[in-house]
């Protein structure tokens, strides 16, 4: 377990929930405010790092809203806290505004839904490793399967602002348009690389959107959509560094991309977790041991949830 | 606050600040949990089952949340023995609560060998022996559910545990757990902790596969604690009281109005476990309810309610 948590100034905070929009199908982001010391807590906060939020007593929304798979789900009584990133962190003065991007799946999220501006939510944070930037890098690629834009849209504002001499490409793909996680008109995107994507054009970054059946921009999966743009580039495979963010099949798929152009990788993974502090052990990813056939499980909570990819065994 | 109350224990020979533990599997190695809490300020630590090679645990998902619980199947994953002593021990000792081993095995022999290393270590008060953990295929619950293995793996360890303290962890899934407990009374517990979780099974109905990696998990959290109240009033009357063994009470405690009903029970302390991945400090606020109560109540002196169910099991 070589990637010990950076985060050492993690602990419970109050946060005050600001905003939580809906920005179509079933995403929203919810924004949070922090005061004194989670302010200076998650004002360093690295895309990739991520947070437990307590659901357990925030309210159900109305009956006749809950969308109908998950009727029985919603009543059940949530216990344990759920882990969320960060789709961008700010800091003014001595306040720190915190934007989680969800997408409702479960009951948790579900009650999520139904925060709003007054609310105080209980906070343990921040947690884990986020994405690292190595020397000498010219070009990184941040490719996005749903919800996987969240911490990649934190990680494109980073290295706009404090690495601009990294030129930098979203990839952003789904099933179909309506689980692409944005808030343009989606519908009326086009295959050609460009800024319509707010998300990232926001920080002066050209997107590429990528949808299974066709939907919207570049018909077929994200990962096909890379190899395509890689294909036509001519940079050398050291200069470049890919991000991703997403379900594990298309990690993997990203991990294997890099790895045949040699080009270093990143990836964000997620698992299960009951603490999110390294005690409950429950959120195990496979590892690779250099130069033995055997492998390890760390943890994802403490050694991530960002790994060198090519390090990590995917689940199949 | 009120200083004049005594919550201290006094625990198979030692004394406790309080009788609040942190539950194995539950508080890592106490590092983990020391951004959140002053571990001093806990009665007694139990650290993750310790196994004497290293063990990798089980695939994932190792667990599912559940109606006011979770399962859990991490399979003992932990550091093994050596690296234990090495990396682990030395913060242990600088730890002035009572710091007991969870030692887990696939043999008798392996129990025998992990006490029989740490039996002199000044770091630690005693051993819990993990004889009920639901999640590994070899050893575990497969030595606790049959009271003569339990007999056995107790007076094996026994003769190694020096004057360390011997707590036994007991499963919960046997007829009369009455009878596993007097068997690890008669063999040399100088102590009971009880219950371990629940074997348990949270089934997907979309994919008809069970969620879990291992299958099944052991059920922990709020869902279990009424059954374990009774089942830490049936060993205390049945076995513990008449004995003077103490028993550690455990299963499903987020509060001091929790921890206080398994005192009255007949639990001498408590353990604390899945609430700790909620609130990670939240045993510093059971142990000042505790305080509380007992001022509220006028009791001078914790030990006066240990036991005090007024229309007990045997009424």
């Amino acid at each position: 377990m070589s990637e010990k948590s950076s985060a050492t100034n993690r602990g419970v905070f109050s946060a005050a929930v600001c905003a939580n929009r809906q920005i179509g199908h079933r995403f929203y982001r919810l924004g949070l405010e922090f005061s004194e010391t989670g302010a200076e807590a998650f004002a360093n906060c690295k895309p990739g790092q991520f947070a437990e939020l307590d659901l357990s007593n925030t309210a159900l929304p109305p009956s006749e809203t809950i969308p109908e798979d998950l009727v029985d789900a919603a009543g059940r009584r949530i216990l344990l806290r759920r882990p969320f990133s960060f789709c961008d962190i700010t800091t003014k003065k001595n306040k720190t505004f915190a934007d989680i991007l969800y997408c409702v799946v479960g009951p948790a999220t579900l009650r999520m839904t139904t925060l709003s501006a007054g609310n105080s939510v209980s906070i343990i944070g921040p947690l884990g490793n986020g994405f690292r930037v190595p020397d000498g890098k010219k070009t990184a690629l941040l490719v996005a399967g749903g919800m996987g834009a969240g911490p990649l849209e934190h990680l494109a504002k980073v290295l706009t602002a404090d690495y601009s001499d990294i030129d930098v490409t979203a990839f952003a793909g789904a099933k179909t348009v309506k689980e692409l996680p944005f808030e343009a008109r989606l519908d009326e995107i086009s295959q050609q690389l460009g800024f319509s994507l707010p998300e990232f054009a926001n920080y002066g970054i050209e997107s590429l959107v990528a949808t299974d059946d066709g939907s919207a921009g570049f018909a077929g999966l994200v990962t096909d959509c890379l190899s395509e743009w890689l294909g036509r580039c001519d940079l050398a495979g050291k200069d470049m560094i890919i991000y991703g963010c997403g379900p594990e099949p298309m990690l993997a798929q990203v991990a294997e991309i890099a790895e045949k152009r040699k080009i270093d990788c990143q990836v964000s993974m997620e698992r299960r977790m009951a603490c999110g502090i390294g005690i409950c052990l429950s959120c195990a990813v496979e590892c690779k041991i250099e130069g033995s056939s055997e492998t390890i499980y760390k943890l994802c909570c403490e050694d991530g949830p960002v790994f060198n990819a090519k390090g990590v065994v995917f689940s199949s | 606050m009120n200083e004049d109350v005594d919550i201290s224990v006094e625990f198979a020979g030692i004394r406790l600040s309080n009788p609040v533990f942190t539950a194995s599997g539950t508080c890592g190695y106490a590092d983990e949990l020391s951004d959140f809490m002053d571990v001093n300020s806990l009665g007694g630590f139990i650290t993750k089952s310790i196994t004497l090679a290293p063990k990798k645990g089980n695939a994932t998902p190792r667990i599912v949340e559940t109606d006011s619980g979770m399962l859990n199947a991490i399979g003992w994953a932990n550091i093994g023995l050596d690296a234990f002593i090495e990396e682990k021990l030395p913060a242990l000792e600088k730890l002035s609560c009572a710091v007991f081993v969870n030692v887990a095995g696939e043999t008798i022999d392996e129990y025998v060998a992990v006490t029989e290393r740490l039996a002199d270590e000044k770091a630690i008060a005693g051993f819990e022996l993990n004889i009920s953990c639901p999640n590994v295929k070899l050893g575990g619950i497969t030595f606790g559910t049959d009271p003569e293995q339990v007999a056995e793996v107790t007076s094996a360890v026994k003769k190694v545990s020096g004057e360390k303290i011997l707590m036994v962890k007991l499963s919960p899934a046997v007829t009369d757990i009455s009878v596993t407990a007097q068997a690890a009374v008669d063999t040399g517990a100088d102590a009971l902790s009880l219950v371990n979780t629940f074997t348990a099974m949270v089934v997907d109905i979309e994919t008809r596969r069970p969620v879990l990696a291992n299958k099944t998990g052991g059920l922990s959290g709020p869902a279990i604690k009424p059954i374990a109240v009774y089942l830490v009033n049936k060993v205390y009357n049945e076995v513990a009281k008449e004995r003077g063994i103490p028993i550690l009470g455990m299963g499903g405690i987020r509060t001091a109005s929790d921890a206080i009903a398994f005192i009255i029970a007949g639990a001498s302390a408590v353990g604390v476990g899945t609430a700790n991945f909620i609130e990670p400090g939240c045993t510093v606020k059971i142990i000042e309810g505790i305080r509380k109560y007992c001022t509220r109540k006028e009791i001078a002196n914790i030990k006066e309610l240990v036991g005090s169910l007024d229309r007990d099991l045997t009424d």
